[in-house]
């Protein structure tokens, strides 16, 4: 269990598949939901209770984010581990999106850069945003991430197609949140 | 526009197996595709082992592998479609030529043209994806050359020999497909005729190997 000052990061238990069927159940397609296919296919809440009672989802840790009042407000974890290339598949989820801007966003980022960078020595993490998944692409370059290109009409979903943009951060260009808060002349 | 060529695709079949076996045994199989190290070169073998020893067709598959056949040489090469979706109506595809004798542009060239119709006018498809290694060049060019737009370029993504390549990420619709076939047209119907005896025989012993007809 991590605990920041503005959240508590947490391995997912069985207990948390209401929330994370809260998030398939939104409105708003993510990114992060997608299969193989780029498909959304909303699993029932005693699959997501099935997958996260495993410890380890292939070899991916999920992990559930609370407020600091216990409240769960999202879900991260790094998946796809390309064990020879070195890198992986960067996935946060919020359940309200405008907590990208916060805090707690930037502890969570911290959280998973250290864990691909530090601890798996990824050289870079590769991530997904849909063109209407705006909070989340703002997040992700403020955190130094850079687009890799955008693939056309990817998902169909409510009518329409949504692009999908690809995005990467390299270790080189991670900065953690100690290094951001010296950069802007705090005092450590 | 129909072409008629000696080479055409066909859904492989049982018989197919221990050539398309050997050849994802050559190391340019493993070099050029299914360098996803994700998934091992034992897990890629048993996925088309398992799919080409399948005995009936599903109506709706989420793959399809289809052989590259000439009745002048046999078969000449593998062309999967994977991860189709019928919901976004999108697939990803892979070619390889295990004819090496064959592995040229036109030929493969001509084979992306089939497996394009295919996937656009018998599947309905409305997009294909293709993601190619960058030092595959003849593969990429062959794809820009068929308007094919490369959207993604991902660096440092595929390890080699201990090195980092960069993965392309291609996507070609079925408006930019269709916009091809008739910008083409004549150059489709000459490059079809440029076919004949391609094959690497002598020239005097070429035949006419493509007629076109409208």
């Amino acid at each position: 269990m991590i605990k920041g000052a503005h959240s508590v990061i947490r391995s997912a238990d069985p207990d948390d598949a209401g929330a994370l069927k809260s998030v398939y159940d939104s409105q708003t397609p993510r990114s992060s939901l997608l299969d193989q296919r780029r498909e959304l296919n909303p699993p029932t809440r005693d699959e997501l209770r099935e997958v996260m009672s495993q410890k380890e989802m292939g070899k991916a840790v999920f992990y559930t984010v609370e407020g600091r009042d216990g409240e769960i407000c999202g879900f991260c974890c790094l998946r796809g581990l390309n064990p020879e290339a070195q890198f992986s598949e960067f996935v946060v989820i919020f359940l309200d999106e405008t907590t990208f801007s916060t805090a707690m966003a930037d502890e969570v980022f911290d959280f998973l850069s250290r864990l691909a960078f530090e601890r798996m020595r990824n050289h870079k993490v590769v991530t997904h945003c849909l063109d209407s998944e705006t909070e989340y692409r703002k997040f992700l370059i403020s955190h130094g991430f850079e687009s890799a290109g955008v693939q056309r009409d990817v998902v169909f979903s409510q009518g329409r197609w949504f692009n999908l943009e690809a995005l990467t951060l390299r270790a080189a260009d991670c900065t953690f949140a100690d290094r951001r808060a010296t950069d802007r002349g705090a005092i450590c | 526009m129909a072409i008629k060529t000696k080479t055409f695709i066909r859904r492989a079949e049982r018989e197919d197996l221990d050539r398309v076996v050997a050849w994802m045994e050559d190391p340019d199989f493993q070099l050029f595709l299914y360098g996803d190290p994700a998934r091992s070169p034992k897990q890629i073998r048993e996925q088309i082992v398992s799919m080409l020893g399948r005995s009936s067709a599903q109506t709706v598959p989420g793959g399809l592998y289809l052989i590259i056949d000439s009745a002048e040489h046999g078969p000449l090469g593998l062309l999967s479609l994977q991860n189709i979706s019928w919901r976004n109506r999108s697939c990803s595809i892979d070619l390889y030529m295990g004819n090496k004798e064959m592995r040229h542009k036109l030929t493969a060239g001509i084979s992306f043209y089939r497996a394009m119709q295919y996937a656009f006018e018998e599947l309905n498809l409305h997009r294909v994806n293709a993601y190619i290694y960058a030092f595959n060049e003849a593969s990429w060019m062959i794809l820009e050359r068929m308007g094919a737009v490369r959207e993604l370029t991902l660096p440092e993504h595929v390890a080699r020999d201990g090195k980092l390549y960069d993965l392309y990420g291609y996507g070609l619709l079925r408006h930019e497909f269709v916009a091809f076939k008739e910008k083409n047209s004549h150059m489709v119907e000459d490059l079809v005729e440029s076919m004949t005896g391609l094959n690497s025989e002598p020239a005097g012993k070429r035949e006419k190997a493509a007629e076109t007809d409208s």
